[in-house]
């Protein structure tokens, strides 16, 4: 792609953010969402591959949706309060309606159709900008309207999506779809505290964003996008396949990992808002999660399979990618749980 | 006689209007879906406008079957969840090296194929398909006619295809192939030394995208003997509409819909295609991802 041009997509992509992020106004905000979704097509759809603008037109209509339903439900609650504040959305239909659609961005179950094909159309990069980078907007919104939506769809969202994206991702073998159900699981978690401690919220979407970085990044340093491949990469790169298996599990959010920080936290959270049988559904589900997880752990690092590799020993020559992003997101995403305590009164 | 040609008068003004406004009118009224998904209709042949809700044909006991059968297929997918992915165990899927997709071995492995020929479109040819012997093999054959059809508008005919049909999961949902842990195609199959092509169609989701195919030649050679032919899948091109497409993509495995074989060869006479079975597999020793160059034409200055 032109350099301008890539340029100028890039910091579209964060003008709408930012512009999302220091808005009061449900249009501005509204505007924000939609100049993120602009500036992401032509990112999708560089490769013209016939998957790659299927997954981009996929993209463009649910969010082209739910954008127009943000403005539906704005625009309603203006009409019938007189207000355009995002904190002020009071009218129930307005409030229920513009979760939905905050859902839909974001891809939470029962929403979540979309999801996973548009990840498996796309390059790594543009998938991990996908999972990372356009999330922060409707989230953003998500938490300021956090006061006013209905509790129990909130927790209805949650558990599903929890639910849903551990079956889903439960026979995967492309990792792009696995990753796409494991962004569903993760956003169920960040959604069914949010009524109760949106920090949390908050935490949860700052690691889940550092734990996905870093699976992206690393299966693109491999350049393994199928559950075969990523069994043949032991011998290319030894380290990072251990590290990977790390990931993993921090994804999976077994201690002493940092990904074991948000479940730990949500379900002490929840235990002390009176929810223990919520609390064990989200508990269980994420064994479904972490099911899919290991296995990734054991065909990737503790098993050795048959297959052989087109060569015998490959050349472990000098990579030229870029490694930096990828060694800070690893640390991160490993070695955060002893400082808990400092991470928590961050958010 | 005044009020009847008052009537008459009236009447011609009403259909008058119902004609002029018939443009705008009809597409509010009743939706042409042929015009929507661009459906072939012989030249001649008047449009179908019979109404949905005439077409039904109501059978209580069909729908009882039907009801059986895909909740059934609904309760094997549940189920096979538990297994691992398409139902078999993941170390099966890890270790797989080469996949028989579709073998003919007794009449139920023609049920899984469809003939085609320009007799739809107003031509002569004949294909059938049928055992062979010993049921071991499937033998298309038949006559092709390069003949165009006397309708004005055809130029050119002579054709037949052979082609899988859709697999069909529960409630009759798309259910596509997942050949991505292979990189070849095999096939064992006899022919009669005329040239074949082999088109793939992967999964597409929307209308303009129904007609793409990857193809590939397939020369049989006449004889004996039987042929074992193997292609990678980077030598698939993409073709829309028979049209081979100047941007050119590899052809991706993870949603296979259906495999057909198409002869076209402008030669008026019988034809013979035998087909012991269609796999696919492995070649560790292939490497090429896509035999096509994908370099950008027009490159900006």
């Amino acid at each position: 792609m032109n350099p301008y041009v890539l340029t100028t997509l890039i910091l579209s992509l964060g003008l709408g953010t930012t512009l999302t992020f220091a808005s009061s106004h449900w249009l501005l905000a509204w505007m924000g969402l939609e100049i993120n979704t602009m500036a992401i097509i032509p990112l999708m759809a560089q490769q013209h591959h016939p998957r790659a603008t299927e997954a981009t037109t996929k993209y463009f209509l649910t969010q082209a949706t739910a954008a127009a339903m943000i403005l539906f439900a704005s625009t309603m609650n203006a009409w019938t309060m007189g207000d355009w504040n995002i904190n002020q959305i009071s009218h129930p239909l307005a409030t229920t309606t513009v979760t939905l659609a905050l859902a839909l961005k974001i891809g939470l179950a029962p929403m979540h159709f979309w999801l996973p094909e548009v990840l498996q159309g796309l390059s790594l990069t543009t998938g991990l900008v996908l999972s990372t980078w356009q999330k922060l907007a409707p989230f953003a919104l998500i938490l300021q309207i956090s006061q006013n939506t209905n509790p129990a769809l909130l927790t209805t969202l949650g558990v599903m999506s929890a639910l849903v994206g551990g079956w889903g991702g439960l026979n995967q073998t492309q990792l792009r779809k696995l990753l796409a159900y494991s962004s569903i699981a993760h956003l169920g978690w960040m959604i069914i505290i949010l009524q109760f401690m949106p920090a949390l919220t908050l935490l949860n979407l700052t690691i889940y964003i550092t734990m996905t970085s870093t699976m992206f990044l690393s299966l693109k340093i491999m350049a393994s996008t199928k559950i075969n491949s990523l069994a043949l990469a032991w011998p290319k790169t030894p380290t990072l396949t251990t590290l990977i298996m790390l990931s993993l599990l921090s994804l999976g959010g077994l201690p002493p990992l940092t990904g074991f920080m948000p479940k730990w936290l949500i379900l002490q959270e929840l235990t002390k808002q009176d929810l223990p049988i919520t609390a064990t559904i989200m508990a269980m589900s994420a064994l479904l999660s972490l099911f899919f997880y290991l296995r990734l752990c054991y065909t990737t690092t503790l098993t050795t399979f048959p297959n052989t590799n087109n060569t015998t020993s490959p050349w472990r020559l000098k990579s030229t990618q870029i490694t930096l992003p990828l060694t800070i997101t690893i640390i991160l995403t490993l070695m955060l749980l002893p400082i808990t305590p400092a991470i928590t009164t961050m958010f | 006689m005044a009020l009847t040609s008052a009537r008459l008068l009236t009447r011609t003004v009403h259909e008058k209007w119902i004609c002029a406004h018939s443009l705008t009118l009809r597409p509010l009224v009743c939706i042409n879906k042929a015009a929507f998904y661009g459906e072939y209709r012989r030249p001649g042949q008047a449009q179908d406008r019979t109404p949905p809700w005439k077409k039904i044909r109501f059978s209580f006991a069909k729908g009882v079957q039907g009801i059986r059968k895909h909740f059934g297929l609904l309760k094997d997918e549940a189920m096979e969840r538990w297994v691992g992915p398409q139902g078999r165990p993941l170390i099966e899927h890890m270790l797989e090296q080469t996949r028989v997709q579709w073998e003919f071995r007794g009449p139920e492995s023609l049920e899984q194929w469809l003939v085609s020929t320009d007799r739809e479109i107003g031509g002569r040819s004949e294909a059938y398909l049928k055992l062979g012997r010993n049921d071991s093999a499937c033998m298309l054959y038949g006559t092709l006619c390069s003949t165009p059809p006397r309708d004005g508008e055809t130029c050119y005919s002579g054709y037949c295809t052979l082609r899988s049909r859709q697999l069909l999961s529960s409630f009759d949902r798309k259910k596509n192939i997942d050949w991505s842990s292979f990189n070849t195609l095999y096939i064992r199959l006899r022919g009669d030394g005329r040239p074949w092509m082999i088109n793939i169609a992967a999964e597409t989701y929307f209308s303009h995208q129904k007609d793409d195919l990857y193809n590939y030649f397939l020369y049989t050679r006449g004889g004996p003997y039987w042929q074992d032919v193997k292609i990678p899948f980077s030598k698939f091109f993409l073709s829309s509409r028979g049209r081979i497409q100047d941007n050119q993509h590899p052809l991706w495995l993870d949603k296979v819909s259906t495999i057909g074989f198409t002869l076209g060869d402008k030669a008026d006479g019988p034809f013979q295609l035998e087909i012991d079975f269609i796999a696919v597999c492995n070649d560790r020793a292939h490497t090429e991802e896509f035999a096509y160059e994908m370099y950008k034409r027009n490159p900006e200055v």
